[in-house]
C-alpha cells in the first residue's frame, strides 16, 4: 500500500556502495587474470603464460583508450539499422504498445482505478521494454557471427572494445526509442483513462436548509464508469463530492429550483506526486510501557502491529527536522489506518481514533483530537498553528510542541474499546509537499531506461561468449535472479526456514516436514556441505547481479508519491558503477574470441 | 620500408571440437613469403587450407603455433587493417544496407571523413558497374552483383596488400577476365596481391607467383611462367599452311629425331570462345552467330 523504504543519504551510499564496488572488482579481476594464466600454461607452459597475459592486459588499455568515435557511431548506427530491419521484433514493439490500452478494460469497480492504471501501464511498459532489450541485444553478435558478416566488419582497423561499444550504443539508442514511444503511449492511456465527468440530474438534488442559494445543496451525481458521488455545498457556490474510487469532483450550480444547472469538474485527488516525511514508528502497550511492537492479530502482514483500543496502548511516531518555515499553515498529516474489529458492533459508526502532539524534549502534549477511522482510505489532516493543551491552554505548534531541532511526537490511540488499530511506519507521514506527476511519470520511466541499459549490457555480455541459446537463457536468469535478488540474499544468508536449497530438495522428496530435524550421519554432513557451498555461490551472486527489483519505481507513482531525487541519483550511480565493468569484461571476453570459429 | 609484406614461420592451425579434441588439421607448419609489388597466388582443391591460411594472416582465427606477420605487424595487431584490403569467400555483406550505404559504413571503420567517404564510395561503384543499383538493398542483389559490391567494399581504404579469398568463384567467363584485370591493375598501381584459388586456369595468367597447398600442406612455390614452362616440349601453332607445308615440317621433326605429338587444327579454349561470341553480339546485335565463326 504504501512505501517501506526511506532513501539512504547519498554520501554514505556512495561510500558504503564504492567499497562494495571495488572489493568485487579486484576479486572478478583477479580470478579473470589467475583464469587466463592457468589456461594458458597448460596449454602452452608457464613462461608463454605470463608472456601472453601481460601483453594481453596491456592490449586492453591501448585498445579502451584508443576507441574512435566515429568507429564506434557507425557501429551503433549498423546494430540500430539492424535493429529496425528485424520486422518481427518492430511487430512485437507495436503490439505491446497496443497492450498498454489494456489498462482501460481492468476492472472498473476497484477500491483504486489509478493506482491500478498506473500499476498495470508501469509495469507493463518496463515489462515489455526489458524483454525487448533482451532479445535485441542477445541475439545481435550470435547472428553476426553465423551469416559470418562479422568477417568483413572485423577485419577493418576496428577494434573489439569499439565493436561493443558500438553494439551497446546502438542498442541503447534503439531501447532509447522505445521507451519514448511507451511513455507517450502509457501517459495518453492513463490520462484518458481516468478522465471522466458526471452529470447531474435536478431531481437527484434536494436543499436541506430550505434557505435560497446552494447552502445546504445536496445530491448525488449520476453513475459514470460504474461509480457515483454524493455532494454537498459550501453556501459559498462551492460544491465538491465525497471520495470515491479515489478521487473527488468540484461541482458548481448555476440557477436554483428545478432550474439549475450543474457541472462537474475533472477528477481530482489522484495523479498526485507527493512528498512524505517520514517518522519513526514505536509503541506503548496497553498499561502504557513502552514496546518495540504492538500485539499481532495474527491474519495481517507481519510488520503491521496493533495497539487495543480504550488502554494505554499508543503508537508514536516522532518526526524530525521540521522547520517552521515550510509549515506556515500548520502540518499536514496523512493517514492510513487499518482497523480490526473483535466484534461487528455498529459497522456503520466508524472506530474513533484519538491524535495527540507531544514534544520530546519538554513533555508538553496538545488535546486530543478525535476522528472516525476510515478503512482502506487515506485521511488528511492538517494540524493548525494555534493548539490547546488538555487544559484548554493555548499552545503554539512550532513554539511549544515542536523543538528547535524540528522533532515532534505524534501519538495515536483507539478510543472505541475493544477494537483495534494496525499500523506500520509508513502509515502515518508529513506530506510536505506536492510535485508534478507528469514529471513523477517521466522519472518512473527514466528508472527503467536505467534497466534497460543495464540488461542490454548484460545481453551483449554474454552474447560475446555464448552462443544464442546459452546466453539467451544467461540474460533470463540474470534477469530473474535481479528481479529476486532478496530471495538470494535470504538463501545466501542461510535464513530460510528449512535450510539450504538441497536440504530442500530432499526434504521435497522424502517429503519431511520443513521444521523436522534431520538425523546426524553422513548424509546430513555432505548435505550440509553442499548447502554451504551453494550459499558461498549466493553469496558471491548478490555481490555481481543487478538489483532489478531495486531499481523499479513503480510503486511510488502507483502510490502517488513523488520519486525522491537522491533515489534517482543513487540508480544513476549504481547503473554507471555496473554497466563500465560489465563493457569492459564483454570486451575483453569478445577479444580471447576466435572470430572465424 | 622491407619487401616483405606477409611472412609464416611454421604456421599451423588444428581445428578443435568444444572439448579441444583434434578435429581437423588444416594447416601444417606453412612457411610463406609474400613480397612487395607481386601477385601472390595460393592454389589448391577445395579443403586444401587457402581460406584457413587467409583467417590466420587475418586474425580471424589464432594459429595453433607458429606465427605470421603481415606488413611487419603480428596477425592479431588490428592497426594493420588500416592498409589491407579483404575479399572474402562469400560477400558477407550486411543485406538490409544498399551499395552506397554498404561502402559508406565501411569507410567510416577507416575513420575517413565524410566527403573522402563519399567521394571514394562513387568511385568503387562506378568502378564496378553497380551505379544503376546503388539504392537498392542488398536483399535484391544478385549473387554476381553481391560479389562486385565485396569487391568495391576491399578497395574502400586504397590498400597496400590485397587478399582475395577465391576472386573468380561463381563469375561468368565476362567477370572472371574483368576480375583478371582488375588484379593486374592493383599491381600496376604498385599493390600486393594475394589470392586464393582452386582454378589453375583461372589465375595462371596474372600470378607471379604461386604456392600450391594440398590437405594443408605444402607442395610446390615459385614463379608460375618456370613452374608452367614444360622444358622439353616445343608447341607450334600457325595458320596458312597447305598438306605439302605440313609434310615437310613433320620431315623436319624426323630428321632431327624428334618426334611428333601431335598435329591439327588448334581449338579455341571455351573460354576464348564464349568471350568471342559475346564479343560479336555486342558487336551486330540481333544477329544469330551460331556456326559463323568455323575456321
Ligand atoms: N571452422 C572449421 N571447423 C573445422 N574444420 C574446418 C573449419 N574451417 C575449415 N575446416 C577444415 O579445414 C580444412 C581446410 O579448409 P579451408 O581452409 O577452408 O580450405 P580451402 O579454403 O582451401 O578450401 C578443410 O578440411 C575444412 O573442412
Ligand atoms: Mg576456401
Amino acid at each position: 500500500m504504501v512505501l517501506e523504504t526511506e532513501p539512504i543519504p547519498f554520501w554514505p551510499w556512495l561510500t558504503g556502495t564504492a567499497h562494495e564496488w571495488w572489493q568485487v572488482l579486484l576479486g572478478l579481476a583477479l580470478l579473470g587474470l589467475g583464469l587466463g594464466l592457468v589456461v594458458r600454461a597448460v596449454r602452452y607452459g608457464p613462461l608463454d603464460a605470463v608472456r601472453t597475459v601481460s601483453r594481453g592486459v596491456w592490449a586492453a588499455i591501448v585498445d579502451l583508450a584508443r576507441i574512435s568515435p566515429r568507429r564506434v557511431l557507425a557501429l551503433a548506427w549498423l546494430a540500430r539499422r539492424e535493429a529496425l530491419h528485424r520486422w518481427v521484433l518492430m511487430a512485437f514493439v507495436l503490439f505491446s504498445l497496443l497492450l498498454l490500452f489494456g489498462a482501460w478494460f481492468l476492472d472498473e469497480l476497484s477500491n483504486d482505478p489509478s493506482r491500478l492504471y498506473l500499476a498495470f501501464v508501469l509495469e507493463m511498459s518496463r515489462g515489455l521494454l526489458l524483454l525487448l532489450a533482451l532479445l535485441l541485444s542477445v541475439a545481435s553478435i550470435p547472428a553476426d557471427l553465423a551469416q559470418r558478416t562479422i568477417y568483413t566488419v572485423v577485419t577493418k582497423p576496428v577494434r573489439a572494445s569499439e565493436l561493443v561499444l558500438g553494439r551497446l550504443l546502438g542498442f541503447w539508442m534503439v531501447g532509447t526509442a522505445m521507451l519514448v514511444m511507451f511513455g507517450i503511449v502509457g501517459y495518453v492511456v492513463v490520462m484518458r483513462g481516468l478522465t471522466h465527468a458526471h452529470e447531474i440530474l435536478p431531481q437527484h438534488v434536494s436543499n436541506l436548509s430550505e434557505s435560497s442559494g446552494d447552502a445546504g445543496l445536496t445530491g448525488r451525481t449520476e453513475t459514470t464508469r460504474r461509480h457515483h458521488h454524493t455532494f454537498t455545498f459550501d453556501g459559498q457556490g462551492r460544491g465538491r463530492t465525497e471520495p470515491t474510487q479515489g478521487h473527488w469532483h468540484a461541482v458548481q450550480v448555476e440557477g436554483s429550483g428545478s432550474s439549475a444547472k450543474y457541472t462537474v469538474g475533472s477528477p481530482q485527488g489522484w495523479l498526485q506526486a507527493r512528498v512524505p516525511i517520514w517518522g519513526k514508528l514505536h509503541f506503548k502497550d496497553r498499561s502504557g510501557a513502552n514496546a518495540e511492537k504492538g500485539v499481532s492479530v495474527g491474519e495481517e502482514w507481519a510488520y503491521r502491529s496493533y495497539i487495543e483500543g480504550g488502554t494505554l496502548a499508543t503508537a508514536i511516531w516522532r518526526f524530525d527536522g521540521l522547520r517552521a518555515a515550510e509549515f506556515p499553515q500548520g502540518l499536514p498529516l496523512e493517514l492510513t489506518i487499518r482497523v480490526f474489529r473483535t466484534y461487528k458492533g455498529d459497522i456503520v459508526s466508524a472506530v474513533q481514533g484519538g491524535l495527540r502532539l507531544r514534544n520530546p524534549e519538554t513533555g508538553v502534549t496538545s488535546a486530543e483530537r478525535t476522528f472516525p477511522a476510515h478503512e482502506f482510505t487515506t485521511d488528511s489532516l492538517l494540524i493548525p498553528t494555534k493548539l490547546f493543551d488538555a487544559d484548554g491552554q493555548p499552545l503554539e505548534l512550532f513554539r511549544d510542541l515542536v523543538t528547535p531541532s524540528g522533532a515532534v511526537e505524534i501519538e495515536l490511540q483507539c478510543i472505541t474499546p475493544s477494537q483495534y488499530f494496525g499500523m506500520a511506519q509508513p502509515d502515518l507521514y508529513v506530506r510536505a509537499s506536492d510535485r508534478s506527476f507528469t514529471l513523477n511519470f517521466v522519472k518512473c520511466y527514466l528508472g527503467v531506461w536505467l534497466q534497460m541499459l543495464v540488461l542490454t549490457a548484460v545481453g551483449v555480455l554474454f552474447s560475446t561468449f555464448l552462443n544464442l541459446p546459452v546466453a539467451l537463457m544467461a540474460t533470463i536468469g540474470t534477469l530473474l535472479g535481479g528481479y529476486r535478488l532478496d530471495y538470494i540474499r535470504e538463501l545466501a544468508a542461510g535464513r530460510m526456514v528449512g535450510g539450504g536449497p538441497i536440504e530442500q530438495i530432499v526434504r521435497l522428496f522424502t517429503g519431511m516436514n520443513m521444521t523436522t530435524k534431520f538425523e546426524e550421519g553422513t548424509q546430513r554432513t555432505v548435505m550440509t556441505m553442499a548447502d554451504d557451498a551453494l550459499r558461498w555461490l549466493f553469496q558471491r551472486l548478490t555481490h555481481v547481479l543487478p538489483d532489478f527489483g531495486a531499481l523499479s519505481d513503480t510503486s511510488f507513482v502507483a502510490d502517488g508519491f513523488d520519486i525522491p531525487a537522491v533515489r534517482m541519483l543513487e540508480h544513476s550511480v549504481a547503473t554507471l558503477a555496473f554497466v563500465v565493468p560489465v563493457f569492459v569484461a564483454s570486451y575483453l571476453l569478445f577479444r580471447t574470441r576466435e572470430v572465424a570459429r | 620500408m622491407s619487401d616483405v609484406v606477409i611472412e609464416t614461420r611454421n604456421l599451423s592451425k588444428v581445428y578443435r571440437d568444444f572439448w579441444g579434441r583434434q578435429k581437423v588439421r588444416a594447416l601444417k607448419a606453412l612457411d610463406l613469403e609474400v613480397r612487395r609489388g607481386e601477385i601472390f597466388g595460393l592454389l589448391g582443391p577445395n579443403g586444401s587450407g587457402k581460406t584457413t591460411t587467409m583467417k590466420l594472416l587475418l586474425g580471424l582465427l589464432f594459429p595453433t603455433s607458429g606465427e605470421a606477420l603481415v606488413l611487419g605487424k603480428p596477425a592479431t595487431d588490428v592497426t594493420k587493417n588500416e592498409r589491407i584490403g579483404y575479399l572474402p569467400e562469400e560477400s558477407y555483406l550486411y543485406r538490409f544496407l544498399n551499395a552506397e550505404e554498404t561502402l559508406d559504413f565501411y569507410g567510416r571503420l577507416f575513420d575517413m571523413p565524410a566527403h573522402r567517404r563519399r567521394r571514394r564510395a562513387a568511385e568503387l561503384i562506378d568502378l564496378v558497374g553497380l551505379s544503376g543499383a546503388k539504392r537498392r538493398q542488398l536483399r535484391e542483389y544478385s549473387k554476381g552483383m553481391t560479389r562486385r559490391l565485396g569487391l568495391a567494399q576491399t578497395l574502400i581504404n586504397d590498400p597496400e596488400l590485397v587478399m582475395l579469398d577465391e576472386p573468380t568463384s561463381g563469375l561468368d567467363p565476362i567477370g572472371t577476365r574483368e576480375m583478371k584485370d582488375l588484379i593486374l591493375d592493383l599491381k600496376a598501381q604498385g599493390k600486393t596481391v594475394l589470392l586464393s584459388s582452386h582454378q589453375l586456369a583461372d589465375v595462371e595468367d596474372v600470378c607471379d607467383r604461386i604456392a600450391i597447398l594440398h590437405l594443408g600442406e605444402l607442395k610446390e612455390l615459385g614463379r608460375v611462367d618456370s613452374l608452367l614452362k614444360v622444358q622439353d616440349e616445343l608447341a607450334i601453332r600457325c595458320t596458312g599452311l597447305n598438306e605439302a607445308a605440313r609434310q615437310e615440317i613433320s620431315d623436319v621433326i624426323r630428321r632431327h629425331n624428334g618426334t611428333l605429338l601431335a598435329m591439327e587444327s588448334p581449338t579455341m579454349t571455351l573460354e576464348e570462345l564464349f568471350l568471342k561470341i559475346v564479343a560479336e553480339s555486342e558487336a551486330h546485335p540481333g544477329r544469330r552467330v551460331v556456326g559463323s565463326h568455323g575456321s
